[in-house]
């Protein structure tokens, strides 16, 4: 009896995801475990394993396709037997997917806490749960610094193969941000179309879905915005001497998701996120973190941030930074949140309002601080000064909710000491 | 009625014995330097049995005691430039034909000169493996080794030697001398076939080569009657048309009569010639109980053989003849012990931490560890500074030949500027150049210099060996197909391929061997081998293997150049194919160690050689793989070329090696064992490799296709280099 395998929903909430590459051919026999396919989400490159044993009958999609979820995209079965099945099976799949499948937007399920990996999700490691990685490539991962644990193998049976590498160093070189970069992909360099004028460069499905997600955020999410200028010399004081003793570089960045995870313990009704049944009230606070890579933003979410340490934070956003950089986030490590925060500070953005993340409720734009003059006690003097601006989803969070949040904010992070205690 | 007609062997079979008459006629001071020699071999051998009694011989220690007569006997009369060689038991001859060489007559009553005491001393450091013996300590008690002595080496393969023993016979008689050769060999060996094969070879030949057969009535603890018919071993001679003779080897002085009816034969150019001496060896195989204590034979037997003592027999009969006292005698014997055991002290100390009397090794005795590998192969300095050529850098004028004729006009060349030079094979002398015309128009040209075999390939690689070993001629050897090196294995690896190093590395080995690669011939099974992987775990050998005829006659020029044995691999699909080679020089060698790098490219590096470089080189075209492609040329370990063969790997990190032959018997094992250990850190993916299948090829067409690798095998092999690259 052959059995059709369908594309699984690898990312909550996906509609689609692209086929990028198959590692069975048809007339291949497979076993349970094996890797089929890689999938490649809107925030990531998964692998597809068999769940039955059997012989590969046909493929449906090339590598580049874009399909539904939920729709067939092989057929396995006996050696030699018909990939025909019948088109509607009544048999009732894990997932309410109905037999003609559909683009099921899933609403429901999308803030559940920690998000439980989906079985067809696994890491990106090799089945057996060792990477394979060949001597040079080994080699040259460590005289260019990377981590291998970053990359994702192409060779036979994943292994990461010199290319792999190669490709990877490619990508951690800075790029322009904005300028259509060439990439190493011969694909890609393949479908490039010069002109005197103008050059193209196919969206990734990271471009798609960033695209996708911030038009649906802005055109559904009723966004309201806040503003607030914080005085930071206490903090960049209280930043510096930390750093004269810490192990670790605490930045600003870190003291405001500090101070973030603060204010949402001073004011916990405004950590919620609005869906279309209920308000979701969450008891940590749990902050995305937007992190820019060549492919566009990502967004790894940073759990619990109230019970972190400084230095824990800033480590934990080290690393999921270069994870992001590398493309080897988990799935479940993109998911949840609450509220986001984006600093362009470091670029000398004094100030900017910020699209939210859906579902989250908010998110906080952070400027870069610097000295401005302003009037303490009717005297001019000089202070520096970092503004901040809080984009919050009305449906959530009113007005007075937003700017109670706020003013918490602006405590904190002015009283740095408050932090620490 | 049928009518019966007598025949009779072409050669005489006789036995020989003395009388009183003949020990009267006998010149005394043979019988004294007989005596003086009897009693020092007796000595060494009972102080050797002392030392190994003590656990201080390494190994096995074989004693002669109770067979001297036979060697004393037919060694005393021999000309230092005659040679000899023995079996694993081997001290008694080899003690001979050195005594012998640094003093041809001895006086027993001053037996042990300086130069005597020297060569007792050097032979028991040898067989307790000491830096100071003979072969430095590599060859003990089982291969004693002296060149300027005319002691070829002992042997511990039984009948190993007797090849050798016949090429060494050959070069004495083509250099135009009277010399002999004498190669001995016990009852055991009398019927293995590197022994009958060379009776046949010798005989055929007139090669003069005396087999000596030392029938101790023991092989270990088989009878000879048990394990033979005929059990007067001489009569084995007759059988190939040798005249055969069978002495009472207890008896030195019929034993040297014998010897003196031989060499008048042998020496007037009439071929070979057995001789079998009756003897009997007082203790057991090995070691100092004699052979009734395990059983195989009786206390009677033992006592009756030692009345018979050749050391007894010819002191009494010197005594009855006046020629000596029995004072005179103790004394002799007395001075071959106090000699002994001036040799003891020499290599051995008190042990303080053994019993009471207990003696060790001097430490310092001991060869330098650093020295296990020393002397493998020839330091090439025979080579150094000879023309190379390279057909990509070649501008001289260049003609069009065909393979095969290459290799003749190789020869050609090499044997007119070389009169060493000397061919033997099976058909190498007719068929218009052998079997492919590899020899073409040679026979004609150097009369007596191409030689056509028996059916033999032991004995007449054996028999190049020796040649070689002998060093006044340089053998090429054909083997008509590879597999046939099963046959010869014995002479190919145990002799020719391990004797310079197990001998002490001093005395080269230079050889050639051609064999021709048939799979697609269509001869089946026992036929299609490629020897290279065979060979290459022999680090004696070199291995080398054209693609084309430019590099077949550098090659082939630089083979001929090297003092050691190297193997010429050709191919029969290469034969027809032409190719540049130049107009005008046909004395270039490729240069020594040099792999060719046939194409260039990034991503891959095919490693290969003979035939399959051009299968290769055009799967490369039909898989458009960017890679380098080697041809190896030089296939031994020691010869390799490892710098191309690194660069490129450091370049492209992918390996792949191709060979034709099938799985068991392949090349690129040893080799991709190689590239991991040693650049492991550079490779992107395993070593991959591209071979036949498991079992040999066989007689239909179709399975013998499918069992070796060809284009189609070469091109999947590339292509799973390519499924290596990953897909980024």
């Amino acid at each position: 009896m052959a059995t059709q395998i369908k594309l699984p929903e690898v990312a909550a909430g996906a509609t689609h995801a692209v086929i990028s590459s198959w590692l069975v051919n048809v007339g291949d026999t497979i076993v349970v475990g094996q890797q089929l396919a890689e999938i490649e989400t809107d925030k990531a490159v998964v692998e597809l394993l068999a769940e039955e044993a059997g012989t590969v009958l046909q493929l449906i999609g090339k590598p580049g396709d874009e399909m539904e979820v939920g729709s067939t995209i092989a057929v396995v079965g006996a050696p030699g037997e018909s990939a025909d099945v019948p088109a509607a099976e009544p048999e009732a799949p894990a997932a309410e997917a109905p037999a003609a499948p559909v683009a099921a937007p899933i609403a429901t399920p999308v803030a559940t806490p920690p998000a439980a990996p989906v079985a067809e999700a696994p890491s990106p490691a090799a089945p057996s749960g060792r990477q394979s990685v060949s001597p040079i490539a080994r080699k040259l991962a460590k005289d260019s610094n990377l981590d291998l644990s970053q990359i994702t193998g192409t060779g036979p049976g994943g292994r990461i193969v010199k290319r792999d590498v190669l490709a990877a160093a490619a990508a951690v070189i800075p790029a322009a941000p904005a300028a259509p970069v060439p990439t190493s992909s011969s694909k890609e360099l393949a479908s490039q179309e010069y002109s005197s004028t103008y050059s193209t460069v196919p969206h990734t499905s990271m471009r798609k879905a960033i695209a996708r997600r911030l038009t649906e955020s802005k055109s559904t999410v009723p966004h309201f915005y806040l503003n607030a200028d914080c005085q930071v010399d206490e903090l960049l004081a209280l930043r510096k001497k930390i750093n004269e003793s810490s192990p670790v570089k605490i930045s600003v960045n870190d003291m405001v998701v500090r101070a973030v995870a603060a204010a949402f313990m001073d004011v916990p009704e405004a950590n919620v996120v609005w869906t279309p049944d209920a308000m979701i009230k969450y008891e940590s606070v749990d902050v995305s973190i937007a992190v820019s890579t060549d492919g566009g933003l990502l967004t790894p979410v940073l759990r619990g941030v109230e019970k972190r340490s400084l230095s824990n934070i800033a480590t934990t956003i080290v690393d999921l930074a270069e994870r992001s950089r590398a493309g080897k986030l988990r799935q479940e490590e993109l998911e949840g949140g609450s509220f986001a925060i984006t600093n362009l500070g470091m670029f000398g953005t004094t100030s900017f309002a910020a699209i939210i993340n859906p579902p989250q409720s908010g998110i906080l734009a952070v400027g870069a601080a610097s000295q401005r003059p302003i009037v303490v006690d009717g005297e001019l003097t000089i202070a520096n000064v970092m503004s901040v601006t809080l984009s919050a989803d009305h449906r959530a969070v009113d007005g007075a909710l937003a700017a109670k949040w706020l003013a918490a904010f602006k405590v904190r992070i002015e009283n740095p000491l408050t932090m620490l205690i | 009625m049928t009518e019966r007609i007598q025949l009779d062997p072409l050669e005489p079979w006789v036995e020989v014995k003395t009388t009183k008459e003949d020990w009267a006629n006998a010149d005394p001071k043979l019988l004294e330097t007989m005596l003086g020699q009897l009693h020092l071999i007796r000595a060494f051998e009972e102080a050797i049995l002392e030392i190994a009694g003590e656990g201080l011989v390494h190994g096995p220690a074989h004693s002669s005691v109770g067979q001297e007569g036979g060697a004393v006997g037919s060694i005393v009369g021999m000309r230092p430039s005659d040679a000899i060689n023995g079996s694993h038991r081997g001290h008694h001859q080899f003690l001979a034909k050195a005594i012998a060489f640094v003093a041809p007559e001895l006086d027993v009553t001053n037996l042990v000169t300086s130069s005597v005491q020297e060569v007792l001393q050097k032979t028991a450091a040898e067989i307790l493996g000491l830096a100071q013996g003979y072969c430095k300590g590599r060859g003990g008690s089982m291969h004693l080794q002296w060149h300027e002595a005319g002691a070829l080496g002992t042997n511990a393969i039984v009948g190993g030697g007797v090849p050798l023993g016949a090429g060494n016979a050959w070069a004495q008689k083509r250099a135009g001398t009277s010399d002999m050769t004498t190669t001995y060999f016990g009852d055991g060996a009398v019927n293995i076939g590197s022994v009958l094969e060379s009776m046949n070879l010798t005989a055929a030949w007139d090669v003069p080569l005396v087999f000596f057969i030392e029938n101790n009535l023991y092989a270990v603890s088989t009878t000879v009657a048990e394990a033979t018919k005929e059990e007067r071993l001489s009569g084995r001679g007759v059988g190939f048309g040798i005249p055969s003779w069978r002495v009472d080897g207890m008896d030195p002085l019929a034993v040297w009569h014998v010897m003196q009816e031989v060499e008048a034969h042998v020496r007037a150019g009439k071929g070979p010639a057995v001789v079998e001496a009756e003897v009997y060896r007082f203790f057991h195989q090995n070691g100092a109980f004699p052979g009734s204590a395990f059983g195989y034979r009786d206390k009677d037997e033992e006592e009756h053989w030692r009345s018979r003592d050749p050391l007894v027999r010819v002191a009494n009969e010197m005594i009855e003849l006046g020629l000596i006292t029995q004072e005179q005698v103790d004394a002799c014997r007395a001075q071959a012990v106090s000699a002994m055991e001036k040799v003891a002290g020499e290599l051995l100390e008190p042990d303080p931490d053994g019993k009471p009397g207990a003696r060790k090794i001097r430490a310092e005795l001991w060869p330098d560890v650093g020295f296990v590998d020393v002397g493998l192969r020839s330091d090439l300095s025979e080579i150094q500074g000879a023309k190379t050529l390279e057909q990509d850098s070649f501008t001289g004028d260049k003609t069009d030949i065909r393979f095969v004729d290459a290799i003749a006009k190789a020869m050609d060349r090499r044997m007119e500027q070389d009169d060493r030079i000397i061919i033997l094979g099976e058909d190498v002398h007719k068929l218009k150049g052998g079997t492919n015309g590899a020899t073409k128009g040679l026979p004609e040209k150097y009369e007596g210099r191409v030689l056509g075999t028996p059916i033999s390939e032991n004995a007449f690689a054996g028999l190049g060996g020796g040649m070689a070993m002998d060093g006044r001629f340089r053998p090429v050897v054909e083997f008509m197909y590879p597999d046939f090196l099963w046959v010869a294995a014995d002479q190919v690896f145990n002799q020719i391929g391990k004797a310079r190093h197990m001998f002490g590395g001093q005395n080269p080995v230079p050889l050639v061997l051609r064999t021709k690669i048939a799979m697609g011939s269509g001869y089946g099974s026992q036929h299609l081998m490629d020897p290279a992987g065979i060979f290459v775990t022999a680090p004696g050998w070199r291995i080398v293997a054209a693609s084309n005829p430019f590099d077949y006659i550098g090659l082939m020029n630089a083979a001929l150049a090297i003092d050691d044995p190297v193997l010429m691999i050709e191919h029969v699909d290469l034969y027809t194919q032409r190719g540049d080679i130049p107009a005008e020089d046909l004395d270039y060698q490729i240069e020594f160690g040099k792999a060719r790098v046939v194409r260039e490219g990034k991503d891959a590096t095919v490693i290969s050689y003979l035939n399959m470089v051009n299968i290769a080189k055009e799967a490369l075209d039909q898989t458009g793989l960017d890679a380098d492609l080697i041809d190896l040329r030089w296939l031994d370990r020691a010869s390799i070329d490892w710098n191309t063969i690194e660069a490129s790997i450091k370049k492209t990190n992918s390996v792949v090696i191709v060979e034709q032959g099938v799985q068991g018997t392949s090349y690129g094992g040893w080799l991709s064992d190689e590239i991991q250990r040693r650049f492991f850190d550079y490779l992107d993916q395993p070593v991959q490799r591209v071979h036949g299948r498991e079992a040999s090829p066989s007689i239909s067409k179709v399975l013998e296709r499918a069992s070796i690798a060809g284009l189609e095998e070469v091109v999947a092999g590339l292509e799973k280099i390519k499924e290596g690259f990953g897909r980024n």
